[in-house]
C-alpha cells in the first residue's frame, strides 16, 4: 500500500514488488495475452484480412479490425467436416505413438548417460545434436535417408544384399504417419533425456545405497527410487511432447503436405492449410483452438495420472 | 587515464545519437524520392537481383527488392497490405490472383500507357489468363508460361528395342509393362502426382484434356463425372499405379522440383511435368544422368492438349508511385528495355517461356534451347495448350487443393472412379 511521509512516496514490500514486475507483466500481456485474445476472438469472426474496415480496436497508432461476428458458425462449421474428425484421430494417433515412443527413448538413453562410462561427456554432447537441427533440416536429412530413388538407407541395404529392390518408406498413409512419428522422435527425444538426466542427477545417493542395503536389484531401484522421484519430470515431459506433436507441422511440410490423400493430414495440418492457403482465418483459427483445448485437457489428465498425490508425499 | 563525466557521456551519446539520425535523413534525401517496393517468391533470387540492378542503373530506378519463401508468399503480402504496407509490385500465382483484386490489392492495368500494345503480342489463349473473370480487365503482366510436356529416356527406350515414343496412352501403358516386364526399369512411368499445387491437378487436367474431355463447364462448375474421357485417364492412373509401374513415393512429394529430380537418375521411361524441368533433365550434365539430350520430348498423347498457365506480376491498387511502378512491371512482364530482357533471362536461365510469340525468334533464344529440346515442337505443343478459367473463382484454391486428395484415393484403389469423380464434383459445389 503505498504510505506518503517526509521522505515522499512510500510503498509496501508487496506494492514494491508489483513495481518491478510491472514492466515485464505489460510486455507479456502485449505480446502474450492480446494476440490470443484477439486470435480467439478472430475464430468467433468472418476474416477477410484484405477487407479491414468496420469496427475495430485503436491504440498508438495499432488499428485491429474486429471483423463480423458469426457466433459459433466457424466451430459448427469445423465439428460438421468429416476431414476435421478423420484428422483429429490421425493426430490422437500420432501424438499418442510420438509420446510413448519420444518418452521410452528419452527415459533409456537417460538411464545409460547416467551411468559412469568411458565417453559419456561426448555421448551427451553428441546426443544433443538431433535436438538442436532445425525441424526444416531434419525433414531434408531424413529425405535424404529414406528416399526411394536417392536414400542413403536403401543404397546400404542394397549393396549389403539384403533388398533385392529399394523399399519405399512413404509408399503408402500409414507407414507415411509411422515414419513421421519416427523422425519426430529422433528429433525431440534428446530433450526429453535431458530432461529425465537432470531428474535422475538430482536423486539422493543415499537413496539407492538404502534400497541396495535392502536387497534392491537395477531394475528395483529403478521402479521404487528412480521412477518416483521423477514424477514430476516425467510429467514435464510428457506435457512438453504432448503440446509439440499436437503442433508439430514443419515435419509434415517437408515429408508429406498431408499426403498421400489425407493420410498424413493432421489436425495442425489442417488448421495451417484452412487459415494460411484458403485464407478463412476464421476457421482455420477455430480449428486451432480446439487444439489448445486438447492440450490442455491432457495437461489435466497427466497431472490426474502423474502427480496425484505427489506434493502431499513431498 | 583520463575519466569520463556522467554529463560528458551523456551529452556525447545525445549528439552522437542526433548525428546519425540527421545523417540517415540527408542519406535518404540523396537516394531517391521515389523508392519502388517490388516482391516475389523464391526462385533464382540472384538472377532477380541482377535484372534489378540493371534495371536501377539503366532506367534511373529506385527498385527495392525482396524474395519471400514461396509457402508463406500470399500470406505475407496479404498480412503486410492488412498492415497498411503498400508493395507496389508483386509476383502473384494464378489461384490468389482473382482474390487480391476482387478485394481491392492489385489493379487493372487496361489505362496504362502502352498495354493496348502489350496486348497484339501476346499470344490469345495467354492474354485470356491474363483478364479478371468477366474478361473486362487486365489485372497482370506474364512472369511466365508453362505447358505439360512428356518426356522420355531416349538410352532406356532404344536398349528394350523400342524405336519410338508413345503417341497413345495405350501405347504407353504397353511399353512400359514391357519394360518393368523384362526388368529395364522397375518404375518407368514417372507422372506428376505430386502432392503440391503444381502437381497431381495440373496433370489431372493435362489428362483429362488429351482425351478431349472438359474438367469444368463454361460457368466453371467441375463436370468431371459426365465425361467419358476422365474417367478413361483415371482407369489408366488406377492400372498404371497397380500393375507397379509407378513409383509410389511420388505421391508425397512436395514439390514438382523434387518429381522432376527422379528422373535424373535415369531409371524411369517416361515423365510428365512442366516444360522447363526438361531444361535440367537434358541439358544439366553434372545433375542429370539423361543429360545432354538423352532425355527428349515427345508430342503429348492421345489428342495432344495438355494443360498451359500463367504466373503474374501485378500491381498494387494503392500505390503512390504509379507512374514508376508501371514502368517498371513493364520491365518486368512486357518489353520495356526493347529487347525483351528479363522474359529471356528466364527463357535463358531457367527454360521458363512467356506469352510472346515473337521472342522465340531471337537467335540466342533458339541456341539455348537446343541444348536441351526441340523449340519447333515445343512451339506446336504450345499451340495445343489449354487454359481454365475457373482459376478465377474464389473457391479455385481450396478445391485445387482438397481435390488432390480425392484423386490420389483413386489412383490408389481406395476409391473407385465413378465414386471419385462424383466427390469432385460434391467438392466443388460444397465450397461454390
Amino acid at each position: 500500500m503505498a504510505k506518503s511521509g517526509a521522505g515522499g512516496l512510500r510503498l509496501s514490500e508487496a506494492g514494491f514488488a508489483w513495481l518491478l514486475v510491472l514492466p515485464v507483466v505489460v510486455a507479456i500481456g502485449l505480446v502474450v495475452a492480446v494476440p490470443l485474445v484477439y486470435s480467439l476472438w478472430l475464430s468467433f469472426t468472418d476474416v477477410n484480412l484484405l477487407r479491414g474496415g468496420g469496427p475495430a480496436l485503436e491504440a498508438f497508432g495499432v488499428r485491429l479490425p474486429l471483423y463480423r461476428w458469426v457466433g459459433l458458425k466457424n466451430y459448427l462449421q469445423v465439428f460438421d467436416d468429416p476431414l476435421y474428425w478423420s484428422s483429429l484421430w490421425r493426430t490422437l494417433y500420432f501424438v499418442g505413438a510420438f509420446v510413448a515412443e519420444a518418452t521410452l527413448a528419452g527415459m533409456g538413453m537417460a538411464l545409460v548417460l547416467n551411468e559412469r562410462f568411458a565417453g559419456r561427456p561426448l555421448m551427451r554432447s553428441l546426443l544433443l545434436i538431433p535436438w538442436s537441427l532445425s525441424r526444416i533440416v531434419v525433414g531434408l536429412l531424413w529425405i535424404g535417408l529414406l528416399d526411394f530413388e536417392f536414400g542413403a538407407l536403401n543404397g546400404l541395404l542394397h549393396r549389403a544384399g539384403l533388398i533385392d529392390s529399394y523399399l519405399a518408406f512413404f509408399k503408402d498413409g500409414f507407414t507415411s504417419l509411422n515414419v513421421l512419428v519416427a523422425v519426430y522422435m529422433w528429433n525431440q527425444a534428446p530433450f526429453a533425456t535431458l530432461l529425465f538426466l537432470a531428474g535422475m542427477q538430482s536423486i539422493g545417493e543415499d537413496l539407492y545405497a538404502a534400497a541396495e542395503v535392502d536387497g534392491a536389484g537395477y531394475w528395483q531401484r529403478f521402479a521404487h527410487v528412480t521412477l518416483p522421484a521423477l514424477r514430476p519430470i516425467l510429467f514435464l515431459v510428457l506435457v512438453l511432447c504432448t503440446v509439440n506433436a499436437f503442433l508439430m507441422l514443419d515435419l509434415i511440410y517437408i515429408l508429406t503436405m498431408g499426403g498421400p490423400g489425407y493420410d498424413t493430414t493432421t489436425i495442425s495440418w489442417l488448421g495451417f492449410q484452412t487459415t494460411f492457403k484458403f485464407f478463412k482465418f476464421g476457421p482455420g483459427t477455430a480449428i486451432l483452438y480446439t487444439l489448445t483445448a486438447l492440450c490442455l485437457l491432457m495437461t489435466l489428465v497427466y497431472h490426474r495420472l502423474v502427480l496425484s498425490g505427489f506434493e502431499a508425499e513431498a | 587515464m583520463s575519466t569520463i563525466s556522467r554529463r560528458k557521456f551523456l551529452g556525447s551519446a545525445g549528439l552522437l545519437g542526433a548525428g546519425a539520425v540527421l545523417a540517415d535523413g540527408a542519406r535518404r534525401r540523396a537516394r531517391a524520392d521515389k523508392p519502388l517496393n517490388f516482391s516475389g517468391w523464391v526462385f533464382k533470387p540472384d538472377t532477380v537481383k541482377d535484372y534489378v540492378d540493371f534495371y536501377n542503373k539503366k532506367h534511373g530506378g529506385q527498385v527495392k527488392y525482396e524474395a519471400i519463401p514461396w509457402a508463406s508468399y500470399h500470406s505475407t503480402m496479404e498480412t503486410r497490405a492488412f498492415a497498411g504496407e503498400v508493395v507496389d509490385v508483386m509476383y502473384c500465382n494464378s489461384a490468389n490472383r482473382e482474390r487480391w483484386f476482387e478485394n481491392g490489392l492489385i489493379r487493372a492495368l487496361d489505362d496504362l500507357p502502352g498495354m493496348d500494345e502489350l496486348k497484339k503480342k501476346i499470344a490469345p489463349a495467354s492474354l485470356d489468363s491474363l483478364k479478371n473473370r468477366d474478361g473486362s480487365k487486365i489485372i497482370g503482366l506474364p512472369y511466365f508460361n508453362s505447358i505439360f510436356i512428356l518426356m522420355y529416356n531416349e538410352p532406356m527406350l532404344q536398349q528394350a528395342g523400342i524405336k519410338a515414343p508413345a503417341r497413345t496412352w495405350d501405347e504407353l501403358i504397353e511399353q512400359c509393362t514391357k519394360l518393368k516386364r523384362d526388368k529395364v526399369s522397375d518404375t518407368p512411368y514417372l507422372p506428376n502426382w505430386n502432392n503440391s499445387a503444381s502437381g497431381t491437378m495440373p496433370q489431372f487436367l493435362s489428362d483429362c484434356f488429351s482425351e478431349g474431355a472438359n474438367v469444368f463447364d463454361a460457368k466453371n462448375h467441375v463436370i468431371v463425372d459426365q465425361e467419358p474421357g476422365v474417367a478413361r485417364a483415371m482407369e489408366r492412373w488406377q492400372k498404371a499405379y497397380a500393375a507397379g509401374l509407378v513409383n509410389p513415393e511420388v505421391l508425397t512429394k512436395t514439390s514438382s522440383t523434387d518429381t522432376h529430380r527422379l528422373f535424373w537418375s535415369g531409371r524411369y521411361a517416361y515423365h510428365t511435368n512442366h516444360s522447363y524441368y526438361l531444361r535440367t533433365i537434358a541439358g544439366e550434365p553434372e545433375n542429370s544422368k539423361l543429360a545432354p539430350k538423352k532425355a527428349k520430348m515427345a508430342m503429348y498423347p492421345g489428342n495432344g492438349q495438355t494443360h498451359m498457365f500463367t504466373e503474374f506480376y501485378t500491381v498494387n491498387a494503392k500505390t503512390k508511385v504509379l507512374d514508376d511502378a508501371w514502368k517498371f512491371a513493364k520491365f518486368l512482364g512486357g518489353n520495356g528495355n526493347g529487347d525483351w530482357y528479363v522474359q529471356r533471362q528466364w527463357c535463358l536461365i531457367a527454360g521458363l517461356d512467356n506469352p510472346y510469340p515473337e521472342m522465340y525468334d531471337h537467335p540466342e533464344i533458339i541456341q539455348s534451347y537446343d541444348k536441351w529440346v526441340d523449340l519447333k515442337l515445343l512451339r506446336e505443343q504450345y499451340k495445343k495448350g489449354r487454359t481454365i478459367n475457373a482459376f478465377k473463382e474464389s473457391w479455385y484454391s481450396e478445391y485445387d487443393t482438397k481435390a488432390i486428395a480425392v484423386v490420389h484415393n483413386i489412383i490408389r484403389g481406395s476409391s473407385t472412379v465413378p465414386k471419385g469423380l462424383k466427390e469432385l464434383v460434391a467438392l466443388q459445389k460444397s465450397l461454390a
